[in-house]
């Protein structure tokens, strides 16, 4: 009722004025009114839906931009853009093909009916069926009108006596139905090329449309492939979050109960080695990924070892031909102090916590409490003359005894030092173990076990709280009597340099690192970890072998490694381990197969992985990510190293790297 | 620059049920394929629209707005089409507003020209209509108001 109420309103409005001028706001008025009519259901149509969508979308429409047509090549369209709609609908509708039908009729001769098609189909053996409806489209004038053509002419010939005649002498078209033939047929063919126009149209169109299908499709894989990687790295945290919970729990419960001794190595927390999330300052988000963002200047050797407790805890240094490792501050990038007692270069680092543990050149593994240094740093500066450092240190070299001596060195520095009666708790060296004969070159310690690895190709198990040996696993009985070979196993005699490992020294040149430089390699034992009583070691005879701490056996060795192996580190599943023939090797632990091998360019002194990547020092200036899930490779070079990085060492996105420049440089993964 | 359109004589001529029939099959056939080409679009939506049922005349413009909606190069064409949809429909309003899109880009466009007075002829006999409906309403109401007059004159 509203249209008509408001068209009434308005009409009373403009009556005076409707006898003037009729403006268009008039008759658009007037208009609404005539339409009320209809509207009010003349011939009663309901308003569907269908309606109003394109009343609603007519509006929406009008505002659409509509972008230039390119000039259309007359009427063919061919050169030019592609036939207008209408000339489309004349070419393809069914009607089209009238006039072909047509005129094929018109050529269609009229004898008896011979049953061609049940004979051919008889022939082809086929069941005969009732003819269907043949074609679309013949409209029934046109049949109508042929057939009594044709009749009429049968007709008009009478009865003939039809001879042999071929079936084209009898039909008379005359001159216009030729004509009118003619133009159609061009008609048709004009058709037939605007129908191949549409179709050439069509397929450029879909080939597109294929090949933004294509993209999006690799995007979406590459998004899969993040998403796992996503996934992956949530395990992890899974996984570490319910170990510290349970550590948490413990504690609580153990408080009581809790050794604090200051004479005894701290009590050591569940291996944190594989461990994530790391606790990091909230600045840590903000630095560029791919970028080392704090350097430290270790010395003037290329770095040898090195290890951290925590990211933004305290890190070790050591560098080749020095025997003093480094102890610094991560927070504020400073060096606390040193650690001094050993003999020889120091090799192998580990840090867990307060604690850290050090293997040199000397033979010997020399245990530290971190938390000392700093006392330890302020007494030494109190006027100590330097010779006198040096005095001290040819001191502790005679006077290096045999069982194990706590550490006299830094209480024996003389006058100043009154504390030399506390013999045992001066000084951050907490211990000293000795057994080996020559450098020790790998170990690993985890809880109160420590394992080492020499250059007397013996690994050696240790008991931290006794300081004791507590077996020792020979390598070269392990060569000479290797475990029953396995079904389809390499036979020893594949280890490229069995012969020189059970001869004497151990040596063998490094392939030349990226900048030309080489060395001689004479770590017999790479690496070593153990977990519970499996232990894994890695040789120079290129054999990484699993052993039984039990026993003190090696129940398997895994072959496949070329070179020495330099460094080494195991999960619940695989096995990895980097050697100096330029790769690195993935193993399945349980079965002993080889999962992967990642090839560099030149030999891999160091590396590191998780589920998700494998970080490795491989003989070049930047650090190599491996991306585990997209098999891509990436290398850290922004800020980085200027001589080839030797080792390196992450937690979580924490990494420390460093080189033979001397430099250790801290990333933010 | 020009399209290529019929003149709006040809959408009264309708064409056969199955003519129809055939254009609603392929283009069902093609949905079911969800690859439908323009071509077919456009030649159903023709069919439609050239036909005098208002049911099949809406469908048809629902599909050619699709077509406007999806083909920025056939738009041009389309505003014809769909002008041509409303006017048979009746909504005059529509109908002008997109002749007036196309006469914009095409002002020598011999058949959107025509259209353009067809639809104004429209509007105007509406119009008619309207007035005259006023009129016999205003007379309608003079005559009530007079006898409600006299009424109250009398007493």
């Amino acid at each position: 009722m509203t249209p008509r109420i408001m068209a009434h309103a308005t009409t009373v409005s403009s009556r005076p004025r409707a006898a003037v001028t009729a403006g268009t706001r008039h008759r658009v008025d007037f208009a609404t009114l005539g339409r009320t009519p209809l509207r009010l259901g003349l011939g009663s149509r309901r308003i569907t839906s269908r309606e109003l969508e394109i009343v609603e979308a007519a509006d929406e429409l009008l505002t659409v931009e509509i972008p230039d047509t390119p000039t259309a090549a007359g009427s063919d369209g061919e050169g030019g853009g592609p036939p207008s709609l209408l000339r489309g609908f004349q070419a393809t509708i069914p009607s089209a093909d009238k006039g072909r039908t047509r005129r094929r009729q018109t050529r269609n001769v009229e004898a008896p009916r011979m049953g061609m098609k049940r004979m051919s189909m008889g022939a082809r053996g086929l069941m005969v069926e009732d003819a269907g409806a043949e074609g679309e489209g013949e409209s029934e004038e046109d049949v109508v009108v042929v057939g009594k053509r044709g009749e009429r002419e049968r007709g008009k010939r009478g009865r003939k006596k039809r001879g042999r005649e071929s079936l084209s002498a009898q039909k008379v078209f005359g001159r216009e139905e030729l004509e009118r033939q003619t133009s159609e047929i061009k008609r048709d063919k004009e058709n037939l090329h605007v129908r191949r126009s549409l179709i050439h149209n069509d397929i450029a169109e879909i080939t597109h449309k294929i090949e933004a299908l294509d993209i999006i499709r690799t995007k979406l894989e590459e998004d899969l492939l993040k998403l796992h990687e996503d996934d992956l790295e949530l395990d992890d945290e899974l996984e570490m979050v319910r170990e510290r919970l349970e550590l948490e729990e413990s504690r609580t419960r153990g408080t009581k109960g809790s050794k604090g001794a200051a004479q005894v190595p701290p009590h050591l927390p569940p291996s944190r080695r594989r461990k994530g999330p790391a606790f990091l300052p909230s600045e840590h988000d903000e630095l560029p990924p791919g970028m080392a963002f704090m350097t430290l200047e270790c010395g003037s050797s290329p770095i040898a070892a090195l290890d951290f407790s925590e990211p933004y805890g305290t890190l070790v240094t050591a560098t080749q031909d020095d025997a003093q490792p480094r102890v610094w501050d991560l927070l504020s990038g400073e060096e606390i102090g040193r650690l001094r007692g050993h003999t020889g270069a120091v090799k192998a680092v580990q840090v867990e916590d307060a604690v850290c543990l050090t293997g040199s050149a000397d033979g010997t593994v020399r245990v530290w409490d971190l938390r000392r240094v700093d006392a330890e740093a302020d007494e030494w500066e109190h006027g100590m003359v330097h010779l006198s450092d040096v005095i001290e240190e040819a001191e502790e070299g005679e006077g290096e005894g045999e069982g194990v001596v706590v550490d006299a060195s830094v209480a024996g520095s003389g006058a100043v030092r009154q504390g030399a009666s506390k013999e045992e708790e001066d000084g951050p060296c907490v211990r000293v173990l000795e057994g080996h004969s020559k450098a020790v070159t790998a170990m690993y310690f985890e809880d109160e076990t420590l394992v080492t690895g020499a250059s007397d190709k013996t690994l050696r198990q240790w008991d931290l709280n006794t300081g004791q040996c507590v077996m020792t696993m020979d390598i070269l009985w392990a060569l000479s009597h290797p475990p029953s070979v396995p079904p389809g196993g390499a036979l020893p005699g594949h280890l490229f340099s069995g012969a020189a490992a059970a001869a004497g020294a151990f040596a063998v040149p490094t392939p030349p690192y990226a900048d030309g430089s080489w060395e001689m390699y004479q770590d017999f034992v790479g690496a070593v970890q153990f977990w519970g009583y499996a232990l894994v070691s890695g040789s120079g005879d290129g054999a990484v072998r699993m052993w039984d701490m039990r026993t003190g056996q090696a129940h398997r060795t895994l072959l496949g490694h070329t070179g020495p192996v330099t460094c080494l580190q195991f999960d619940e599943i695989h096995v990895v381990s980097g050697s100096l023939d330029k790769s690195i090797r993935i193993w399945d632990l349980r079965t002993g197969g080889i999962f992967e091998t990642v090839k560099y360019d030149h030999a891999v002194t160091s590396l590191q992985f998780d589920s998700r990547k494998i970080v490795s020092a491989a003989g070049e200036n930047g650090v190599k990510v491996y991306n585990r899930t997209s098999m891509q490779h990436s290398t850290l070079l922004t800020n980085g190293h200027t001589k080839p990085v030797e080792k390196l060492s992450y937690m979580d996105r924490y990494l420390v790297s460093g080189a033979r420049d001397a430099m250790v440089k801290i990333w933010a993964l | 620059m020009a399209v290529d359109v019929p003149y709006a004589a040809d959408a009264e001529v309708s064409l056969s049920f199955d003519e129809l029939q055939v254009l609603r099959t392929q283009y069902e056939r093609e949905v079911a394929q969800s690859h439908v080409t323009t071509q077919t679009k456009f030649n159903f939506a023709w069919g439609l629209v050239k036909s005098p049922v208002r049911e099949h005349q809406v469908e048809g413009v629902r599909i050619l707005q699709d077509i406007y909606r999806s083909e920025p190069a056939r738009r041009r064409e389309c505003l014809y089409y769909i002008a041509l949809g409303y006017y048979k429909m009746g909504n005059y309003e529509d109908a002008k507003n997109f002749n007036g899109l196309l006469l914009d880009k095409e002002p020598a466009n011999l058949q959107a020209q025509s259209l353009g007075t067809l639809i104004e002829q429209g509007v105007s006999r509406e119009g008619y209509i309207g007035m005259a409906l006023a009129g016999g309403a205003a007379a309608i109401g003079t005559l009530l108001v007079a006898t409600l007059v006299r009424r109250a004159a009398r007493k």
